[in-house]
């Protein structure tokens, strides 16, 4: 729904600010009980959920303009972690501040306004098809000597999609590796499409770019038809969301999505995983926005909006609430748990109201400094559970912990669940 | 009207660049409030009231300080506020500028032997209690819920909630406060002002403790207080609420021998009245609440059904009335409240178990079944302990005030006014949500009960002007209702709405019949003789001037 | 001139009282002039004995156009705090103790309304008729005004019925120094936030409480009108902010069962941890600490006993009095106790119902009581000094010992000190007092006595004692201390009394 189709959603806020919260009901300190980063770096009203949806009206209204400036930091000096959403739809089910945040975001671009810092990066995926900054023929090189099937050239029922940040991140190359070696020990039927691999677009979609995240997502797909693809296997979570909500969105789109860590947690039910070493170590999980609460699968609907006893407001047939309820928590945890010698503890903002890492929505590539400072916190949070490590589901997620670690001299180590899985086995 | 460029420079130099704005978005997030849309002669029906000339966010009390004294060297008039849930969170009229005080948002104490705590605006009633549960303590948390400021609710709005009875009025739980007066002064009250700890609220001598608030405070428009010390009252239960559940549906599980909730129901409410009274007396009961009934008498059992399971909806509502089970659980839930025992020992809640069990022998009352299921009791507990779901006012329809308000004794209940405002309510259904006998209160209005009453509630589409109308032509007509019966007005939320909003000359005409409102006029000349305080806090117009001229 | 002046003003009074209510005989005057702090005396004008509310107003409007200080005083004697000796000369004894109507009482919602002239010895007989009783400070002499008291936040014994330091004072009417009647919560002329109903004309209260009954309101919320505590106002305001002519006061039910306990120890400290035990979780009524000699004071009549008890009384006791109001009443009890003896135990403490030298039925029946004559504090030597503040409990083995050290050091025996500790506001603070008997009689006895209470007065508060009833001397220390405070008070009593006639020359007027 555009913007304008939103309006009387964004009417109804209350200003209750518990979208500035994570749900109330899971506070259990002064420090931790905070959800939305991006009105704690920049404090003004206007940089909450609840502003963004006031400053949608306004906009709407025609008072104020789209090129006041100013405008393009609130708009998109935001995650769209959507922690905000969570703390909203505990009790309200007719608003959606997060899709309000991405439509006012589309509306921004179409409108030609966006952050300056932008350009490199656009110029950069449209060339390159990548938002890295680094060639598209260096894409597949974290595979040399793998002997992985190019499914450009074959077919194959699964699809390894490693996404951008694994692809050319070499810090993290060890973790797409190591998913090849569990995949091919396990006898699966996979492929990767190398330096063909294009970008998800869930990026740059969120970013506000819809036309080229149409552009991107319509060329996946028919790649992955045409490799015969069944099942699209992430290590992004990234990647996860935008193909598990934002593709079948737009388009036509039957196959199985699957994070890794479902896809490993079903090779060990099958038995064809098992650890045998002993990892002793302490680690804390976090849980990636896009994987969590921002994970949970598209599920189709049309009907309307529709008062019952008078003004209540219902929606028939039943409407998606998209409440973080149905994301994946429990998986990664299970497979942490699985893994010999290891303690978990839980930060205070865990599961669906989990402290964002500070890297989507654009952040990382616009405001770097607001993304920093966000790792940071979710590091101190770490720190505060006596872990020794941080293990979490993502490459952006860990990229920007190493990032924040190293820039604050601390000792944190920083784990995809792969190399835990890795270490283990 | 934009600010002279010499006074923002003046502002920017208090709180720096990256703590004030004038950008226009921004302004307006401030100017958009609830309620907006019902004070039609001042918004036309927007949402949006006036813009702030500026917002700043200081963070410190000689910020604030700094900033009052500007106000007074340029003649500005400033406004502030902390959560900010509320039309009085908007600038009363244009011209003004606007301190939001979250960067003020620390607990700077808890006192855990002699059971307070000192917090600044911006530390909300869910952190406090987070940490005060801690050390084996709790905080009053109002019935606009623990997402609300603890230093506001106490000093600068109402304020009152569930827990009164027990935890005590916040107007008597405020200790010591730090507050800054409109002429920039800083006051430090009570034995905090002798440099002695916060533990005092009063003297030496008369309490200048008493201008901050009255049965209202001042709504940022008598200074600003920068810190409050707050009375806590004990918690025997663990250091942390486990909380269960998936969203939204979160539940608690407390040791069964020390809590235990209880949704009583009676008869009639004369019987529901008898109830109370024998409730004050027996001093049992730690939060007292007519809560669930805000989604109306009719609709209650199934919105119960609905928050608490997670796959459901308001669309369940029209199916889920039509099953038996729905049917006899709404019959059976007329005329209840929730009660919640503490007991700080097993025998203490025993004993409150037994005495509840006698007072509803004696009023023919019951405990409503649902509340032995297992995830019912921790629902309720959770709800009623942490009052974290109080955005639940808005989920019927985006929109709520309130009308036919009462603040009375435990008979007001039974004086046919329950049923005169459930009348009330239909008369403007279908514009309103049609729920019926939807008056929500506290059952214990001060410490140690004695006073209770209720909120009427109104759910309004806040998108609709149509509804928005009906739900405003509602308010007015409860205190047009109330008046004829010789009672105080009735709806207090549109009420503040429309009068923080008023002129502030008009307003004072009207006010001047009332000798209270003289004394006011006489205390903002006398503490705020540049005027620079927000019109949030009332005077009265001195007529005989007037008709002199 | 001067004698033509005082006619006319007494011709004047007379005319608002009458005749017999006016009284300028110099034996009389002499009463007045002076009481047993070390305030200096000073002879009034003459005395007024206003029979009503409109007969108060008249005398201060009276006030405000001859600009005669006024004095108001609603106890009878003693006095001890120098707060009804007049401050400046010329003053007018503005004396409510006649006013003595319990003007309504209502089981039900527990609440009374009483006139500045009603005791405690009136009233507490006639709410138990109602099954009712009024939480007591320590032992009030029989002449003591009920809202007298409690207008000068004088601590109650049940720190949970404490819910301010003010209670159980709720509404109020009042005259303002100039003049202006005004009622406060739910009693002004409207609800709970306003007084724009017919009621702000300021009907009798007999009639304004027949109209509530028809709306439900019960004279129990005190707050507003409006965005200001008026109650707070005149509170601990030694009578320089109005002059109260009523007040509604919220009741206990009186009980069915109820219990003492006396604990025993040396050591205050472990008191003090016992106390604060109990005062966290509520489960006490009265809760009072006494030293020995205090004790001896309140149990001891005639010399032997006294002798008896200074033998055998510990020289700490806790004071614990349970009760069961309503349902269940012996049951409350029965769980109480055996709740409380475990949790003694983790303190190292047990509590008795009899313990050396007293049993907590005589001590129930002393403190649950007005005091008998003659007035306790007054038994031993005839004459006794108060020093007495807020602190918060754990501070009170250092303030003992602190005045200990004072007192030897002016050779005033500490055996003799009197040491009542009494937690309040829930247990958030806590009055400290320290009485100093003495034989008035005796000159160089009286003069260490008062050097005494001067210096360790000064020096307590230099410690961290907080006068926050700054009465004699008080005054000054405590308002020194915060600049701000005093500036705005003086600000408020321009407002409320422009012209100075409420008791001028005391607080920091």
């Amino acid at each position: 729904m555009a913007l304008e189709d939103l309006r009387a959603t964004v009417s109804r806020c209350s200003k209750c600010s518990y979208c500035k919260w994570i749900p109330l009901a899971h506070v259990k300190s002064w420090r931790f009980a905070k959800g939305c980063p991006s009105i704690e770096y920049n404090k003004f009203q206007s940089y909450s959920a609840s502003g963004r949806l006031s400053t949608s009206l306004s906009l709407l209204e025609g008072r104020s303009s789209y090129f006041d400036e100013g405008l393009v930091d609130i708009v998109f000096k935001c995650m769209l972690d959507g922690c905000c959403d969570v703390a909203c739809k505990v009790n309200r089910y007719d608003l959606e501040p997060v899709e309000i945040m991405r439509q006012l975001r589309f509306k921004m671009i179409d409108n030609g306004c966006f952050p300056p810092m932008d350009v490199p990066y656009i110029d950069h995926l449209r060339k390159e098809d990548n938002m890295m900054l680094e060639s598209k023929a260096d894409r597949g090189k974290w595979a040399d000597g793998l002997d992985v099937k190019d499914l450009t050239q074959e077919k194959a029922d699964v699809v390894f999609h490693v996404g951008c940040k694994l692809s050319f991140d070499k810090d993290l190359w060890k973790i797409p590796q190591t998913v090849v070696a569990i995949l091919k020990n396990a006898g699966v039927d996979f492929g990767i499409m190398g330096k063909d691999e294009n970008c998800c677009g869930g990026r740059v979609c969120d970013m506000g770019y819809r036309g080229e995240f149409l552009k991107y997502a319509e060329n996946n797909i028919d790649a992955w038809k045409n490799a015969g693809v069944k099942t699209i296997v992430t290590t992004c979570s990234d990647g996860y969301h935008a193909f598990n909500r934002l593709y079948p969105e737009e388009f036509e789109f039957n196959f199985e999505v699957l994070h890794i860590t479902q896809y490993l947690e079903r090779l060990i039910n099958e038995g064809k995983l098992k650890f045998t070493k002993t990892v002793p170590m302490k680690v804390t999980y976090h849980d990636p926005c896009h994987l969590g609460r921002r994970g949970e699968p598209y599920m189709p609907w049309k009907g309307e909006q529709k008062k019952i006893r008078g003004q209540v407001l219902v929606y028939e047939p039943r409407k998606p609430r998209y409440n973080g309820a149905l994301g994946i928590y429990d998986i990664p945890r299970n497979i942490i748990k699985s893994i010999p010698g290891i303690e978990l503890v839980e930060m205070e903002r865990n599961r669906e109201y989990a402290w964002c890492c500070g890297a989507g929505g654009g952040v990382r590539e616009r405001y770097p400094e607001f993304s920093g400072w966000t790792a940071g916190e979710r590091i101190e949070e770490a720190k505060s559970t006596g872990a020794e490590a941080i293990v979490t589901a993502c490459g952006w997620c860990e990229r920007n912990f190493i990032d924040a670690i190293n820039d604050q001299n601390e000792s944190m180590k920083v784990y995809d669940i792969v190399d835990l899985v890795a270490e283990a086995i | 009207m934009a600010l002279l460029s010499e006074v923002y420079e003046a502002l920017e130099n208090i709180v720096g660049p990256e703590n004030i704005t004038e950008e226009p978005a921004t302004l307006d997030s401030y100017a958009y409030q609830w309620m907006a849309e019902l004070v039609t002669d001042v918004t036309g029906g927007s949402k949006f009231f006036d813009r702030p000339e500026a917002v700043l966010v200081p963070g410190s009390v000689e910020d604030v300080q700094a900033i009052i004294k500007a106000c007074n060297q340029y003649k500005i008039k400033y406004h502030v506020f902390s959560t900010g849930w509320g039309p009085w969170a908007a600038v009363p009229s244009a011209g003004q500028i606007l301190m939001d005080l979250r960067r003020m948002n620390r607990i700077i104490e808890i006192n855990e032997q002699n059971m307070f705590a000192v917090v600044e605006p911006y530390c909300v009633a869910a952190q406090l209690q987070a940490e005060a549960m801690k050390v084996g303590l709790n905080n009053h948390i109002s019935g606009a819920g623990s997402g609300t400021s603890v230093l506001a609710n106490a000093c600068t709005f109402q304020g009152g909630g569930p827990d009164v009875m027990y935890f005590s009025s916040p107007q008597d739980s405020i200790l010591s406060i730090e507050w800054v007066m409109p002429t920039g002064e800083i006051l430090r009250t009570g034995s905090m002002g002798s440099d002695l700890g916060w533990f005092c609220a009063e003297g030496p001598g008369p309490s200048t403790q008493g201008i901050i608030r009255g049965s209202l405070g001042g709504a940022g428009g008598w200074g600003v207080v920068t810190k409050i010390a707050i009375r806590l009252v004990n918690w025997p239960g663990p250091v942390q609420m486990p909380i269960e559940g998936t969203a939204p549906s979160y539940r608690t599980q407390l040791p069964e021998e020390n809590f235990k909730a209880a949704f009583p129901a009676f008869p009639s409410l004369q019987r529901f009245a008898d109830a109370i009274y024998r409730i004050y007396d027996s001093e049992i009961g730690y939060i007292v609440h007519r809560q669930f009934v805000m989604w109306g008498d009719e609709l209650q059992a199934a919105f119960l059904r609905i928050v608490t399971d997670p796959t459901k909806q308001l669309c369940d509502i029209p199916e889920l009335l039509e099953t038996p089970e729905i049917q006899q659980l709404t019959k059976e839930m007329q005329r209840n409240f929730q009660f919640i025992m503490v007991g700080m020992t097993p025998r203490d809640l025993a004993y409150q178990q037994k005495v509840l069990d006698q007072i509803l022998k004696e009023t023919g009352g019951w405990n409503i079944s649902i509340i032995e299921e297992p995830d019912m009791q921790q629902y309720v507990l959770l709800f009623m302990l942490k009052l974290c779901f109080k955005s639940v006012n808005f989920t019927a329809t985006g929109g709520f005030i309130d009308t036919y308000n009462s603040v009375a004794s435990p008979d007001v209940w039974a004086s046919g006014e329950i049923e005169a405002g459930k009348a009330l309510l239909k008369k403007y259904a279908p514009k309103i949500a049609d729920c019926g006998d939807q008056a929500m209160g506290p059952i214990g209005g001060q410490g140690g009960g004695g006073v209770t009453g209720w909120e009427d509630f109104v759910f309004y589409d806040p998108q609709d002007s149509d509804s928005s109308k009906a739900a405003a032509d509602c308010s007015d007509e409860g205190d047009r209702l109330k008046a004829a019966q010789g009672r105080p007005p009735g709806g207090m939320l549109f009420g503040l709405a429309r009068s923080t909003h008023a002129d502030e000359e008009v307003r004072a005409k009207k006010l001047s019949k009332s000798p209270e409102y003289n004394w006011q006029r006489k205390l903002k000349e006398t503490l705020d003789p540049n005027s620079v305080g927000s019109g949030n806090y009332f005077w009265g117009a001195d007529l005989s001037k007037e008709e002199n001229n | 001139m001067k004698d033509l002046m005082m006619a006319e003003k007494k011709d004047a009074l007379i005319k608002i009282v009458g005749a017999e209510n006016v009284i300028d005989d110099p034996s009389t005057l002499d009463i007045y002039s002076r009481d047993h702090s070390f305030v200096t005396p000073m002879m009034p004008l003459m005395v007024v004995k206003p029979r009503n509310a409109d007969e108060v107003q008249d005398i201060v409007k009276w006030a405000n156009q001859t600009k005669t200080p006024l004095v108001p005083v609603s106890s009878g004697p003693p006095h001890f705090r120098g707060d009804s000796v007049p401050g400046s000369e010329g003053a007018v004894i503005v004396d409510l103790s006649g006013m003595k109507r319990i003007i309504m009482m209502d089981r039900r919602n527990r609440v009374v309304i009483i006139e500045p002239g009603v005791t405690y010895s009136q009233l507490q007989p006639e709410l138990a008729k109602q099954g009712l009783r009024l939480s007591m400070p320590l032992m009030p002499r029989a002449t003591k005004s009920v809202l007298g008291g409690l207008l000068e936040r004088e601590p109650i014994m049940n720190p949970r019925y404490a819910w301010s330091l003010n209670e159980p004072l709720r509404c109020i009417e009042t005259v303002m120094g100039n003049g202006e009647m005004f009622r406060t919560g739910e009693l002004a002329g409207g609800g709970v936030s306003t007084s724009t109903r017919e009621e702000a004309k300021l009907v009798p209260i007999e009639e304004l409480m027949e109209k509530r009954k028809l709306t439900q309101e019960t004279a129990l919320y005190q707050y507003g009108p409006g965005q200001f505590n008026y109650h707070k106002l005149v509170s601990a305001a030694q009578g320089t902010m109005g002059i109260v002519t009523w007040a509604s006061l919220r009741c206990e039910v009186l009980p069915k069962a109820q219990k003492f306990f006396l604990v025993a120890s040396d050591d205050l400290d472990k008191l003090v941890g016992f106390a604060y035990k109990l005062l966290r979780i509520r489960f006490h009524d009265e809760l009072m600490l006494f030293s020995r000699s205090s004790l001896v004071s309140i149990l001891g009549e005639g010399t032997e006993q006294v002798s008896s008890l200074e033998k055998e009384l510990p020289p700490w006791t806790l004071v614990l009095g349970l009760t069961g109001r309503d349902i269940l009443a012996e049951e409350r009890l029965e769980f109480l106790e055996k709740d409380i003896t475990e949790i003694a135990q983790q303190f190292g403490v047990s509590i008795e119902t009899e313990i050396p030298g007293a049993t907590g039925e005589q001590v129930s029946e002393a403190v649950m009581n007005p005091s008998k004559e003659p007035y306790w504090k007054l038994r031993r030597k005839g004459g006794c000094q108060d020093i007495f503040f807020l602190t918060t409990l754990n501070r009170a083995q250092e303030f003992v010992s602190a005045m200990n050290t004072l007192a030897e050091a002016s050779d005033y025996s500490p055996s003799d000190l009197g040491i009542y500790i009494q937690p309040t506001h829930l247990g958030t603070s806590c009055h400290v007092e320290f009485s100093l008997p003495y034989d008035p009689g005796d000159e160089k006895e009286a003069a260490k006595v008062k050097d005494l209470f001067t210096r360790a007065s000064k020096e307590l508060s230099e410690q961290g004692a907080f006068y926050t009833r700054p009465y004699g001397i008080w005054a000054d220390m405590a308002y020194s201390r915060n600049a701000e405070h005093t500036n705005l008070t003086k600000k408020l009593k321009g407002i409320f009394d422009p012209n100075n006639v409420l008791n001028p020359g005391k607080l920091c007027f």
